[in-house]
Parts: C-alpha cells; sequence; structure tokens
C-alpha cells in the first residue's frame, strides 16, 4: 500500500487507473441519432472529448447539381428539417439574387410570414427537446402541441406538414389560402399562452436553472472567432441578426427587438429562443397587417416561372413555355452568388454557381449549425456528462444541415 | 403478541401467513397500478390520451351476469336480512345504515348514467332526462342527500330512546328501508345489464389492464444477458433489488389489533375461536382474549430494521450496474451506489426529532402517541418534508432519478436488462413508492388511526367540551382503521407519483451536494432544536401540557373538517367538466369534422 499523504500520479499508484473512454452515440438519446462524442472520463468529469459529425451525411450538395432549379426544393427542404420553410425561402432568395429578379410585394410578406413560423416552430422544438432531455418532460409536450398548430397552418397552405417543397424561383408554388390571415392570427395567441404556461413550470424552477446557469460558457470572442451566428452568437452579447445587419424581404418594414444575452451559458441560450418565438410573432402581425390581399404571387416573367394550366393546355405559347422550362430548367445566367438569410439557427448561405444551362454547376450551403457544433468540445470538456445534455441541446445541431 | 401463557399454536401460523399474503399481494398489485397511475397522470398533465389500449373482450352475456348477480344478491341479503331478533337500538342503527346506502347506490348509479349517457348518448326518455344534468349535479344532491338522512337518523334514534316512537315502528321502518334498498340494488343491476349491447365487450377497467398487459409482455420477452456479463450477479441484482422493497413493510402496522374471546378459558387459540370477534373494547383496556396484531411481525427495533433492510437496496442497483458489462451501466451502478448511502445518512438523521417525541422505535406506540395528541406531520414539519426528499433519492424517483437517467446514460444500471428482470427493477421501484408512503404515514399522517376514532367508537371532544360521540363496535373500529391505513398510503403514492410529471432532474454532483450540504445539517438543526424543546416541555407546568394538548385535538379537527372537504373540492376544482377546446386548422382536421368526425385525435390543441 502506498502512503497515502503523498501527492501521487495515477501511474504510479499499485493499481494503474485508466481513464474511462466512454462513446456516446450515435445511437444515444441526448445524440438525436446524427453525432457522436468520444469522451474521456476522470469519475463523472470530461477530460477529453471528440465530436465527430457526419452521421446524416447524403451528398444533398451533389443531389442539387443533378437536377434543374426548381428540383433543388426536396432537398433543401431536408437542410434543417425542423423549420424547412426557412431553407426554401433562402434558396428562393439565393436564385433570384442571381436572375436579378424581385418577387411581388404580396409575396415577400408571404415569405416573411411563412418563414417566422417556421422560426417559432425551431425555437419551440429546441427548447422544448433541452427541457426534455432534462427530465422536464412535460414541456416538451406542451411546446410540441404548440408546434403542433403552427404545422396545421402549414398543412393548409402547403400541403405538407414538415417538409413542404413549397418555394419556387420567381414565387411561390400557390397563393396563400383565403383564410391563412385569420387562421394565423387565432393560433399565435395560443402559441404564445402555451409558451408562458411553460415558463412558469420551468423558470421558477430551480433544479431546471441550477442545470443552465454557467454551464456550456462561451465568450463574446470565441463565438465570434467561431463565426458563430443566430440565436446562440446574440446569446453571447453580440446583437447580429441577418434580418436586421442586412434586411432582405420587407423585414426592414417591422419593427422588432434583437434579443441578446449577457454570459452566453446554457440559461442565455434558452431564454434568447425564448424571446425570439415573441418577436417572431410581432413580426407575424405587422406582416399580416401589411400584407396586401390580392395581387400576384409570381414574377411576370414566361421564362422563370411557369404559365397557367388553362394555358398550357389551349395555347401554343404556354405549352412551348412549360416544356421549356420543366425539361430545361430556368436559364440562370452564368455567375456566382452568396445569398445569406437569417435561419432558425443562424446565418442560412447558399453559395451558387451557374453556367447558363438549366442546372446548378454548384450548389454550395454555408449551416449556421456547422459553426456552432465546433465549439462544442471546448464547451463540455471539464464539464461533467450530464452538462453534455443541455449544451449539446441548446446549440439545437441538426444533422441535416451540418453534414453537407 | 399472544397473552402470557399462551403455548404455540397453528392459529397464529395460518394468521401470521395470511397477514403476509395480504401485504405482499397488495404491494405487488399496488406497483401494477401504480404504474398506472404513473402513465394516468403524464396524460392529465400533458393533455394526452392515457393508457387505454390493453383490452379483454368479454362475452356480453358474462357482462351481465356480473352486473346482475351482485346487485340481486346484495339487495336480497338487505331485504331479507332482519330476520334475526334486534334490539329497537339496532333496528334503528340499521335503518340509517340503510337509508345512507340508498342514497349513495342512488346518486352513484346517476352520476354513472348521466356521464355514460354524455359520450354515447341516451337510449330513451328517462336517459336522456338523468343526462341533461351534469353528474357532478347528482353528486352535490348526493352529498345533500346524506346530509338531511344522517340529520333524520340522528333525530329518530333520539326519539326511540326517548320512548316517544313505539320500537315496533322502529323495526317496520328500518324492514322499509331495507327493501327499498335491495329494490334499488337488484334494479339498477338489471338496468345496467339490459343496457349492455350484443357481441363481446371490451372490458379496459379505465386502462389499470394496461399494468397486468405489460407484466405479461414481461414475461415472455427474451431475456438476453450480455455475453461478458457475470451470468450470477446479473440474475442477482434485480432480485436484491426488489427483496427489501417487499420485506420492510413486515414491520408496518395497517390497523392496532384484532381482539378474539377466549371462549374455552384454557388460554390456547383454536381455530373456532376466529369467529368470536369481541363485541366492544374500552377506550385503554388491554385485550383479554388472544389478540392478533395487525402487523406481520411486532420488533421492538422498529424503525432500525427498516433503516437497515431498505439500504440493501442499494446492493441490487450496483450489483446490477457491476455485471452488466456495459460503462453506462458502470456509471449508473456507482451514481445508484453513491447516492442511496448518502441519503441514508440523511434520512435517518431526520427522522431522529420524530423518535425523540414519541420516544419509542416501534411503530404501534408512535401511531397511539399521534391518536393521542396530534399528526407527526404537525409536530415536525420540516422533518417530513426532508424525509420526502431523502427517501424520494432512495427511490432513485425523479429529480432524484440520475442512476438511470435516461437522456445521460441511456438507463443506467439497468440498461442491460430486458424481460422479466427488468420488470423486477420497475416492481421494486413502484413497490418502494408504497412502502415510503407507508412510513410516511406511519410516522407523521397518524398510521391507522383517524382524528377522533378511538378504540371504543368516535369521540368529538376539545379541550373539556364532547361535541359528539358514538360507540362502534371492535371489529368496525379495526375495518376503518385498516381502510385508512391503505388509503392513506395510497394517497400519498399518488402525490409522491405526480413530483415526476412537473420536475427535471438534479445533476449528479447538484444532488449530492444537497444530500450533504443542505439535508444533512438541516436535519442535525432540526434535531437539536427538538431535543431542546422537549426538554422544556416537559419541565414546564401542566398550564402548557394542556394548552398542547388543546392545540393537538385542533389538529385532529382539523384535519377531520379537511377530510370532508376533500372529496367536495376534488369534484369542486379537479373534475370540472372538460370543455372542448379543439381547434380546427387543417383542411384534413375540418374534412374530418364535417364528417362526423372519425377518431379524436391523440394530440388535441
Amino acid at each position: 500500500m502506498e502512503p497515502l499523504d503523498q501527492d501521487l500520479e495515477e501511474g504510479e499508484l499499485e493499481m494503474p487507473a485508466d481513464p474511462m473512454m466512454l462513446n456516446m452515440g450515435p445511437s444515444h438519446p441526448a445524440m438525436h441519432g446524427t453525432v457522436r462524442i468520444v469522451v474521456e472520463l476522470s469519475g463523472e468529469t470530461i477530460t477529453k472529448a471528440d465530436v465527430q459529425i457526419g452521421y446524416l451525411h447524403r451528398g444533398f450538395e451533389k443531389m442539387c447539381e443533378r437536377g434543374n432549379w426548381n428540383q433543388c426544393y426536396p432537398c433543401v427542404d431536408r437542410l434543417n428539417y425542423v423549420s424547412p420553410m426557412l431553407n426554401n425561402v433562402g434558396f428562393s432568395l439565393a436564385v433570384e439574387k442571381m436572375l436579378g429578379v424581385t418577387v411581388p410585394e404580396r409575396t415577400q410578406y408571404y415569405r416573411v410570414a411563412l418563414g417566422e413560423l417556421a422560426r417559432i416552430c425551431d425555437h419551440l422544438t429546441c427548447n422544448g427537446a433541452m427541457a426534455m432531455e432534462l427530465g422536464a418532460f412535460t414541456p416538451f409536450l406542451w411546446y410540441v402541441r404548440a408546434r403542433e398548430m403552427i404545422w396545421d397552418i402549414f398543412e393548409e397552405e402547403t400541403g405538407a406538414r414538415v417538409t413542404h417543397s413549397f418555394g419556387r424561383v420567381g414565387g411561390m408554388a400557390k397563393p396563400p389560402t383565403a383564410y391563412f390571415k385569420d387562421v394565423v392570427r387565432a393560433t399565435i395567441p395560443r402559441v404564445l399562452a402555451v409558451l408562458t404556461e411553460s415558463e412558469g413550470l420551468l423558470l421558477k424552477n430551480r433544479i431546471f436553472l441550477d442545470r443552465l446557469e454557467n454551464v456550456g460558457k462561451v465568450s463574446k470572442e470565441v463565438a465570434l472567432d467561431l463565426g458563430w451566428t443566430g440565436p446562440t452568437l446574440r446569446s453571447t452579447g453580440v446583437p447580429y441578426d441577418v434580418r436586421r445587419a442586412h434586411p432582405y424581404l420587407v423585414y426592414d418594414r417591422f419593427e422588432f427587438d434583437i434579443p441578446v444575452g449577457t454570459t452566453g451559458d446554457n440559461f442565455d441560450r434558452f431564454m434568447c429562443r425564448q424571446e425570439e418565438i415573441r418577436q417572431s410573432a410581432r413580426i407575424l402581425e405587422q406582416c399580416l397587417d401589411q400584407m396586401p390581399d390580392d395581387g400576384p404571387i409570381n414574377i411576370d416573367d414566361p421564362r422563370v416561372v411557369l404559365p397557367p394550366k388553362e394555358e398550357v393546355y389551349s395555347t401554343i405559347e404556354g405549352t412551348i413555355q412549360h416544356f421549356k422550362i420543366v425539361m430545361e430548367g430556368i436559364k440562370v445566367p452564368a455567375g456566382e452568388v452568396y445569398s445569406y438569410t437569417e435561419g432558425g439557427n443562424g446565418e442560412l448561405g447558399f453559395y451558387l454557381v451557374s453556367d447558363g444551362s438549366g442546372t446548378p454547376h454548384r450548389v454550395r450551403i454555408r449551416p449556421p449549425c456547422f459553426a456552432i457544433t465546433q465549439a462544442l468540445e471546448r464547451m463540455i470538456v471539464g464539464a461533467m456528462i450530464p452538462d453534455i445534455v443541455p449544451t449539446f441541446g441548446s446549440l439545437n445541431m441538426i444533422g441535416g444541415e451540418c453534414d453537407h | 403478541m399472544n397473552s402470557p401463557g399462551t403455548s404455540f399454536g397453528w392459529v397464529e401460523v395460518v394468521l401470521t401467513i395470511l397477514k403476509i399474503l395480504l401485504i405482499v399481494g397488495f404491494c405487488l398489485n399496488f406497483s401494477a397500478i401504480a404504474v398506472w397511475a404513473d402513465r394516468r397522470q403524464s396524460a392529465m398533465i400533458q393533455h394526452r390520451v392515457g393508457p387505454n389500449r390493453a383490452v379483454v373482450n368479454v362475452p356480453s352475456f358474462i357482462i351481465q351476469g356480473i352486473l346482475t348477480a351482485p346487485g340481486i344478491l346484495l339487495g336480497a341479503l338487505a331485504a331479507l336480512g332482519l330476520g334475526q331478533a334486534l334490539t329497537p337500538q339496532a333496528a334503528i342503527e340499521r335503518m340509517g345504515v340503510s337509508l345512507q346506502l340508498i342514497v349513495f347506490v342512488a346518486w352513484f348509479n346517476l352520476v354513472l348514467l348521466s356521464w355514460r349517457v354524455s359520450r354515447k348518448g341516451a337510449l330513451n326518455a328517462f336517459e336522456a332526462a338523468v343526462g341533461s344534468n351534469l353528474p357532478r349535479a347528482y353528486f352535490y344532491a348526493g352529498l345533500a342527500g346524506h346530509v338531511v338522512v344522517a340529520l333524520v337518523s340522528v333525530a329518530v334514534a333520539r326519539q326511540v330512546s326517548a320512548g316517544q316512537i313505539a320500537s315496533d315502528k322502529a323495526y317496520l321502518a328500518a324492514r322499509v328501508a331495507s327493501v327499498v334498498l335491495g329494490g334499488l340494488m337488484g334494479a339498477s343491476g338489471v338496468y345496467a345489464a339490459m343496457r349492455i349491447p350484443k357481441g363481446p365487450v371490451g372490458i379496459r377497467l379505465a386502462g389499470t389492464l394496461h399494468g397486468i398487459a405489460d407484466a405479461l409482455k414481461m414475461m415472455f420477452k427474451e431475456d438476453f444477458i450480455p455475453k461478458n456479463a457475470d451470468r450470477l450477479l446479473h440474475a442477482l441484482g434485480p432480485m436484491i433489488a426488489l427483496f427489501p422493497a417487499l420485506v420492510v413493510m413486515a414491520v408496518v402496522p395497517f390497523g392496532e389489533q384484532l381482539c378474539f374471546q377466549d371462549v374455552n378459558k384454557n388460554g390456547s387459540f383454536e381455530f373456532a375461536e376466529l369467529l368470536r370477534v369481541k363485541g366492544a373494547m374500552a377506550r385503554d383496556a388491554v385485550c383479554e382474549g388472544h389478540s392478533v396484531p395487525l402487523q406481520i411481525v411486532d420488533m421492538n427495533v422498529g424503525i432500525l430494521y427498516i433503516f437497515a433492510i431498505s439500504s440493501t437496496g442499494v446492493i441490487g442497483a450496483a450489483i446490477a450496474g457491476w455485471a452488466s458489462d456495459n460503462k453506462f451501466s458502470l456509471l449508473g451502478g456507482l451514481r445508484a451506489a453513491s447516492q442511496m448511502v448518502s441519503y441514508e445518512v440523511a434520512m435517518g438523521l431526520s427522522l431522529m426529532g420524530v423518535l425523540l417525541i414519541y420516544s419509542s422505535l416501534r411503530f404501534t406506540p408512535m401511531v397511539s402517541w399521534q391518536n393521542m395528541y396530534a399528526w407527526g406531520i404537525f409536530v415536525q414539519p420540516i422533518a417530513f418534508f426532508m424525509f420526502l426528499a431523502a427517501s424520494m433519492a432512495e427511490n432513485k424517483r425523479v429529480p432524484f432519478d440520475q442512476p438511470e437517467g435516461e437522456s445521460e446514460i441511456v438507463a443506467g444500471y439497468f440498461v442491460e436488462y430486458s424481460g422479466f428482470k427488468f420488470g423486477m427493477f420497475m416492481a421494486g421501484e413502484y413497490v418502494e413508492i408504497f412502502t415510503g408512503a407507508a412510513i410516511m404515514v406511519t410516522l407523521f399522517f397518524g398510521g391507522y388511526t383517524m382524528p377522533f376514532l378511538f378504540a371504543d367508537g368516535i369521540d368529538v371532544t376539545i379541550g373539556e367540551t364532547t361535541f359528539f360521540a358514538y360507540k362502534m363496535n371492535h371489529l368496525a373500529v379495526t375495518v376503518i382503521q385498516a381502510l385508512a391505513f391503505f388509503g392513506k398510503s395510497v394517497f400519498l403514492s399518488w402525490v409522491i407519483i405526480f413530483f415526476r410529471w412537473t420536475l427535471p432532474r438534479f445533476r449528479y454532483d447538484q444532488v449530492m451536494r444537497f444530500g450533504w450540504t443542505k439535508l444533512l445539517p438541516l436535519a442535525i438543526g432540526n434535531l437539536a432544536v427538538t431535543a431542546v424543546a422537549v426538554v422544556a416541555i416537559d419541565a414546564a407546568g401542566p398550564g402548557l401540557h394542556s394548552t398542547l394538548k388543546l392545540l393537538g385535538q385542533l389538529s385532529h379537527a382539523l384535519v377531520a373538517g379537511a377530510m370532508l372537504v376533500l372529496p367536495v373540492g376534488l369534484v369542486w376544482l379537479f373534475l370540472r367538466p372538460v370543455e372542448s377546446t379543439r381547434f380546427l386548422r387543417s383542411s384534413s382536421a375540418r374534412f374530418a369534422a364535417a364528417a362526423g368526425g372519425v377518431k379524436p385525435t391523440p394530440m388535441q390543441a
């Protein structure tokens, strides 16, 4: 037996101890099925961590290059599958930037409204899942119930609850339904009521606060160095929001606040998302008030937008136009463009290269999650196993867009 | 304990086996019911469909038989049960009980019928009339009926004892009430049977069959053992986890005692004497015949036995974690071991103050102390909450479920268990909920006693004033005591289960810090304050003693009042009629509604 009053290295003990390697994921309840973390443990404390992404890699960029521009939408839907409408809008804007066209005002408002609804879904899912992984199952199901209401709106507007494929170059697939505004106006107060109710269950709860506060801290400088954007960046105190910094669509016409955190810990990220849901509701309210009730939804350019079906069947111009767009694709002029919007997790950028044929030459995505997930390793080293759960949850890593 | 001079008898052996069967059977069944309660509560709070999938299809004639036969049998018993000779007092009592039962059967059936009509529609004009009122209206009317009948019975009893009503009229009233009761029971049984449609009927019993279905499923599942696991320890783990949870109940009393007459005066207890329960008991009388304690074994170490046994439960979790050959299991087993050992200390110390006050380690004196003075929760409220927290940590329930925290270490120490071995862990956890509740009831909620209920009947005395007194026989008091014990324990279990659906879980180090730096010092402080207070009160004069006694009686009155208000409050506040808050947005939902609604969506907004 070695003397107990001397500090010995672990290797010098009579019974040498190796650090325990633990393989969390990809099939682990907290890993969302899409990431693997190999941690080295000393007791329950993490001494080393290796975050391995790529389990949801589907080669979506390559897939986009095989079809024409409008055939990218189903692939784009599946990037951030929690808020697919934001991806649709972002991709449409990128292609339209290349074409040099602007969609009619009504469509711009429509895109803002659908995009903000998707953002609410995204934040509800993230915060709810985070609470659930901490053991608070009830708020999660309440949040999902609120998300369900919004998905019902999407189902009504687009025909699909999750992967809508609703965007089109130069417009949208369909105009808003007659009661779109009424339904959204009726639903949003209910969503906000669920939000307030769940906050009553969580924010007065000492256990919940203890799990979040001062865990997974990231400083402003580190966040900027790593290229963070979105709610996670704002939680560190940087008020950068693409909607405000580089307004697109009609975002410059709305009044809304950008919530920022102070410490950049899990609690700040949670609260930023909560507050952004309320700000999105504010934007929606103004958007619905300003949105015209009638008017064209697509641009008036036969080279870009499919003609109405009755023209296709009754006029030779319509038939040819339809044939050209379907068979050859939209002839986007040769060149390259980088277009960026505020996605659910931050700046969602598309870098597109066109060679002038109807097919994209190169589609490259700048997913917000990729930059954010880089930080996970340094956030969990030194913490304990249970801290992985809220830290990883609050980053809202979505495998679909991260593994590109 | 047997009276002195009693030799060993087979009756005691048989009675002990019966008691063991009762307790074990109750615990195991309750664990299935508690699983159901857990799911049911989650459905209530999360607005989901609860457990209701398990169904047994029974032919309708069997259901009709089940509904008709007891109704007619009970009715016949009630109507014909007046054959024996009765004193006028007994006849009046029987009339009162019959009238109360009439009111109960009436409102209960109307509530059921009205609820059924509101869900499935009326079959005839009578049902439409019944269904036009909410079920709660019948409940309130029934309460009023109970009060009126009680007042009338008391008034009639006074008149009879004063000689103003002839005793033959009392007999007539009792007979009429019994016949009406019998008729009502028979008629409602027959009517319910008539309402059963033809063909097999799916019996769901509000989803309680789910627990049975779960248990059956587990028995038939593959028992998977990892390749490198220690097969012996792997099999031993769940047994060690379940065993202490059941054995702890051995010392918890579920009633005071059952006293039998010593008919043949020879001191030995014979089977024939089992039918001769003593008629009435004086308040503080010692049983002269054969006393059967309603407790499997009355040990003089009492509560220490509970600490000793329940702390062996940790071995099960630790062995399971070690033997499974899985790193997540190992982490879970380690967490379980350290957490349970740490909280054992706080748990023991939190009860020391109570033990000082009761000055006994055995449970029966603790319960009689509470009946005489005040319930433990009023005397030591801080100790109760500390004990509650510590026993939750011992049970590994949310928010102390780190050993199995599913989002961190998958399922902790039982991640490699399947089939009935996993079932034993689960049953052990739910049995522990019940045993924990039973111990808390015994220590803090008066155990098997009810306020103002004594061995000789009800006696509501506050200070020197007697408000109400009523003599009851020994068997009735004992039955009420046993029911009170199980009822209180089940209620407390329900409350404990509810925590799971409102709280997130601690982090592992926060749990340990909470146990050692908050709970333990608080327990020691509580013990010190209690010790000083006990000494001070013992030294104080009789004035303080009588004041404390009066306060204790007031606390009993408070509890009794709460028990009366509770059912009404439950109906009034929690069982509100569900407003249909369905909110149709998507066109598919509207199409479904237009088609008459195909199926209720599981997640209604």
